[in-house]
């Protein structure tokens, strides 16, 4: 198949490596490997390496199609790698979910170079959840391994996953959320330096960060490699390496207690009876629907999500609360869910659009619209705690669903009353009736149900 | 050890070499358990070999 060159785009996050790009035609997303990276392609799919890792769920699959490349002059061949349902960034990962990829990456690694290849990357960015594993979803990431090279890597796992587990581990799980700002990841000597001197003990982190910071410094204008100063590393000796990587990380702990919402279902003002109720209406809406993405903001732990992915929904369960996400990434693992993606984020402020040109990394709202959204018991922290008018909440959820399961807690219920009272009324507007009135301007209300026992309406709408 | 010029990411002096020092650190250590084994064995008693190399299993 020919395709006209106008129709391409090529994707914005994929420049830096001279093997390949991605690009998307018509909607689909294709993978251009370049003649140069042939012999390389050539070893990863007849050495084994490919069908090993992509049989487990460790390496995106891909098939080779027949359609004209973006840059023939250059082009091997064109993969169309199959296609993930949302793509998540590391600064939106809890705890385990971050400790999670950087054991993938180290044992993709392991695996690679006793096949005679080794990872030439391991940006956090080329991983990603699937099925409820993480996978590497750069074909391109392997390079021929010669014996007696170090890990070309290494500096940038460090920086990627192993700074920022151990911030978040041995000082603080919110230091996560400077993943935002620097984008290659966490500059070591700020690392060193955040981190308590206790870590100092830590074989693995003293090695890893705290000396590494002070040898990038040290031999930063130096050609260590012009003036013979280094011997060759060998195999058994990358492999220990890469060992203490490993259990360096694997010691890294971090137990979500003493949180916001710690034991939110545990102390809610529902009755068994209104919760109950609340569940089976959101069940049946859901199977009515059958939408094919649902994004559950404010999802807590996941118990309102796991309704839709159930139902073989793929759901993303978006909540602000790092330790909510870390109980709800638990859970995942340890029933093996694979349609519940949970991630960490802040509505009033959701993750930007970052990296070169604005482009690499896309926002939170240009991943949207999602076929349906749920809003459940959280207008009144919008509307109160964060002083967000009904009108634009109303925007909002319009501009993120198609539809939208959204609940209205009124000032008479007990949560609302204790918003309100540290602080001054301001909110006039918000009532039932005013909050049909203004999200009728963006959704046509299929379904309104009083929940029992409570005080609190659930709404079905679809957006206009 | 040479990396090729084509690289498209800078290993960085200073990391290759902390690899280098880690290695030889925990080589040391590799010896010494190796060496402890052997004694333990000459004594009789059998030790557990580690096959670290074929430690790879991926975390569920």
């Amino acid at each position: 198949m020919t395709i006209s060159k106008n129709k391409l785009m090529q994707h914005p996050a994929s420049f830096r490596d001279p093997s390949g790009f991605l690009f998307t035609h018509e909607g689909v997303l294709y993978r251009q490997v370049n003649q140069k990276y042939a012999a390389e392609y050539k070893h990863l799919m007849e050495s084994g390496l490919y069908e090993s890792l992509s049989k487990v769920g460790r390496l995106v699959k891909h098939q080779e199609v027949d359609i004209t490349p973006i840059e023939p002059e250059i082009a091997l061949q064109v993969l169309q790698p199959e296609r993930l349902p949302f793509i998540s960034y590391p600064y939106e990962w809890s705890f385990s979910q971050l400790k999670s990829a950087a054991l993938t990456i180290l044992a993709i690694q392991k695996r690679a170079i006793k096949e005679g290849m080794s990872l030439k990357d391991a940006s956090a960015y080329n991983i990603q959840f699937h099925q409820g594993k993480t996978m590497l979803i750069d074909t391109l990431s392997f390079e021929f391994y010669k014996e007696g090279e170090a890990w070309v890597a290494y500096k940038q796992f460090c920086q990627h996953f192993l700074a920022p587990l151990a911030l978040m581990a041995k000082k603080d799980i919110r230091l996560s959320q400077l993943l935002r700002v620097y984008i290659d990841g966490i500059p070591l000597d700020l690392a060193s330096s955040l981190l308590p001197s206790s870590t100092k003990l830590n074989a693995g982190l003293m090695m890893h960060i705290h000396l590494h910071a002070k040898a990038q410094v040290k031999y930063a204008d130096e050609d260590i490699q012009a003036q013979k100063k280094i011997k060759e590393i060998g195999k058994q000796a990358l492999f220990s390496m890469i060992e203490s990587l490993r259990n360096t990380i694997k010691k890294l702990e971090w137990n979500p207690a003493g949180t916001e919402w710690g034991n939110y279902y545990e102390i809610t003002n529902y009755s068994d009876t209104a919760f109950l109720h609340k569940k089976e209406l959101i069940s049946k809406w859901v199977a009515e629907q059958k939408p094919a993405q649902i994004w559950d903001l404010g999802a807590n732990n996941g118990v309102f999500s796991r309704l839709a992915s159930e139902q073989d929904i793929f759901t993303v369960s978006f909540d602000i609360d790092p330790a909510a996400v870390e109980q709800n990434y638990r859970q995942v693992k340890e029933t093996k869910e694979e349609n519940l993606l949970p991630l960490v984020l802040d509505l009033t402020n959701p993750s930007p659009a970052l990296g070169w040109h604005n482009k690499e990394r896309e926002s939170f709202t240009n991943r949207a619209p999602a076929d349906m959204v749920f809003a459940l018991a959280l207008v009144h922290h919008l509307a109160i705690s964060n002083n967000v008018p009904l009108q634009q909440l109303a925007d909002f959820f319009g501009d993120m669903g198609k539809n939208l399961i959204i609940e209205f807690v009124p000032k008479s219920d007990s949560k609302v009353k204790k918003l309100l009272q540290s602080r001054e009324d301001i909110f006039d507007e918000y009532t039932l009736d005013d909050f049909e009135r203004v999200f009728k301007y963006r959704f046509k209300i299929e379904k309104k149900v009083k929940i029992n026992e409570s005080e609190r309406h659930l709404y079905l709408m679809s957006a206009l | 050890m040479h990396f090729s010029p084509a690289l498209y990411l800078d290993p960085g002096s200073g990391s290759i070499l902390i690899q280098l020092l880690v290695a030889a650190l925990l080589g040391g250590g590799l010896f010494i358990r190796s060496q402890w084994a052997k004694i333990l064995k000459m004594l009789g008693k059998d030790t557990q070999e580690v096959d670290e190399e074929n430690n790879d299993d991926f975390e569920e």
